[in-house]
């Protein structure tokens, strides 16, 4: 009875391929880690971005073991390629993110590339970072029909209940 | 299969030469009458084709049906002319038409035209040209190459004093007004 077979299909496969190999997709998201890493803001392409993104948040969950842990030493060693991010690893964004559970990135969609391609581009973002803001969080307006007309019933309710 | 044989043994090697130099013989007998090495650049002779048939039977191969050597030739082609109103309900079939977008909105920030599920291109234009300036004023703190601090970033602008919550964080100055749509935390 055979357990595994290597289809032609590829039904159920969860990872995407990029570049020339197997180690050559690993290189490219290396190198796209090492960027979030550095800059803590990066626009590639959506598919690379949200590859990489698993990849990211599980280094940044392994830093947040500590430095002393040898897997987690071994680990950022290999993804980030530059080693003076290894210290900013450890020390700015494993602090920075020790409350949080998980979710440590944000991926947002750009308009299309200008150039002939028209690649689905993304910006990723580690949260937290010190550039300005993509997106601004929208405050419900008083000024809307409906907020208008709740303010008049409540308005209403508390001056049946006052006397 | 390229076989290499460095001929460890001399007597394999003579072996393989006479081996080699009967089959030339054999294969090529007028070439190799006494010239060695036999191989050289020469002229292009054409080779005979097949024995022309055409000279006797070319008074009956043209009164004859198709054969089958002929039939070979046969490729599909439109029997009858497709009428406008056929090509119409082809070319026109909705599978064909491009899509419309109801998914385009405008942006509540500066009104440009924008998808739902994307970000505003404006907009996104504006913190980006920002994000480079920060970053060329990191670029010009850090002065080399992998110079990255094991602290936070914070960015002040005109007039901004760093708060106790930026205590230990490294600062970069930028020389304009703070932006409306960059809030200070």
């Amino acid at each position: 009875m055979k357990l595994s077979v290597a289809a032609a299909v590829s039904h159920g496969r969860v990872y995407r391929r990029f570049g020339l190999s197997p180690r050559s997709r690993l290189d490219l998201l290396r190198n796209l880690v090492t960027a979030l890493v550095r800059h803590e803001r990066i626009e590639t392409p959506w598919a690379r971005a949200d590859e990489m993104r698993g990849y990211a948040e599980r280094l940044i969950d392994y830093a947040k073991r500590g430095d002393k842990d040898d897997r987690a030493m071994r680990m950022a060693d290999f993804w980030l390629t530059e080693k003076d991010l290894i210290h900013k690893l450890f020390k700015v964004l494993a602090p920075r993110f020790q409350p949080h559970p998980g979710s440590y990135t944000r991926l947002l969609q750009i308009p299309n590339r200008d150039g002939l391609d028209r690649a689905k581009m993304a910006v990723i973002e580690l949260k937290g970072n010190p550039l300005p803001p993509l997106v601004r969080p929208r405050r419900d307006s008083d000024k809307t029909l409906l907020n208008q007309l709740l303010k008049g019933y409540r308005q209403d309710a508390q001056r049946a209940a006052a006397p | 299969m390229a076989v290499l044989v460095r001929s460890p043994l001399p007597r394999l090697r003579a072996l393989l030469q006479r081996c080699w130099g009967r089959l030339e013989r054999s294969l090529w007998p007028g070439v190799f009458g006494g010239q060695n090495p036999p191989w050289g650049p020469a002229l292009a002779v054409q080779g005979l084709a097949l024995v022309p048939q055409g000279i006797n039977d070319a008074g009956e191969s043209s009164a004859e049906a198709p054969s089958l050597l002929e039939s070979i030739v046969w490729m599909a082609a439109p029997k009858q002319r497709r009428t406008i109103e056929v090509n119409r309900c082809r070319r026109r079939h909705p599978t064909k038409l491009i899509e419309i977008k109801r998914n385009i909105d405008v942006c509540p920030e500066c009104g440009n035209l924008k998808q739902k599920h994307v970000l505003c291109g404006y907009c996104y234009a504006k913190v980006k040209e920002e994000t480079r300036l920060i970053r060329m004023e990191i670029h010009r703190k850090e002065g080399g190459p992998f110079n990255v601090p094991a602290v936070e970033t914070v960015v002040l602008y005109e007039g901004e004093k760093p708060t106790e919550k930026d205590e230990g964080k490294r600062i970069i100055e930028r020389a304009r007004k703070r932006p409306s749509w960059f809030v200070q935390n």
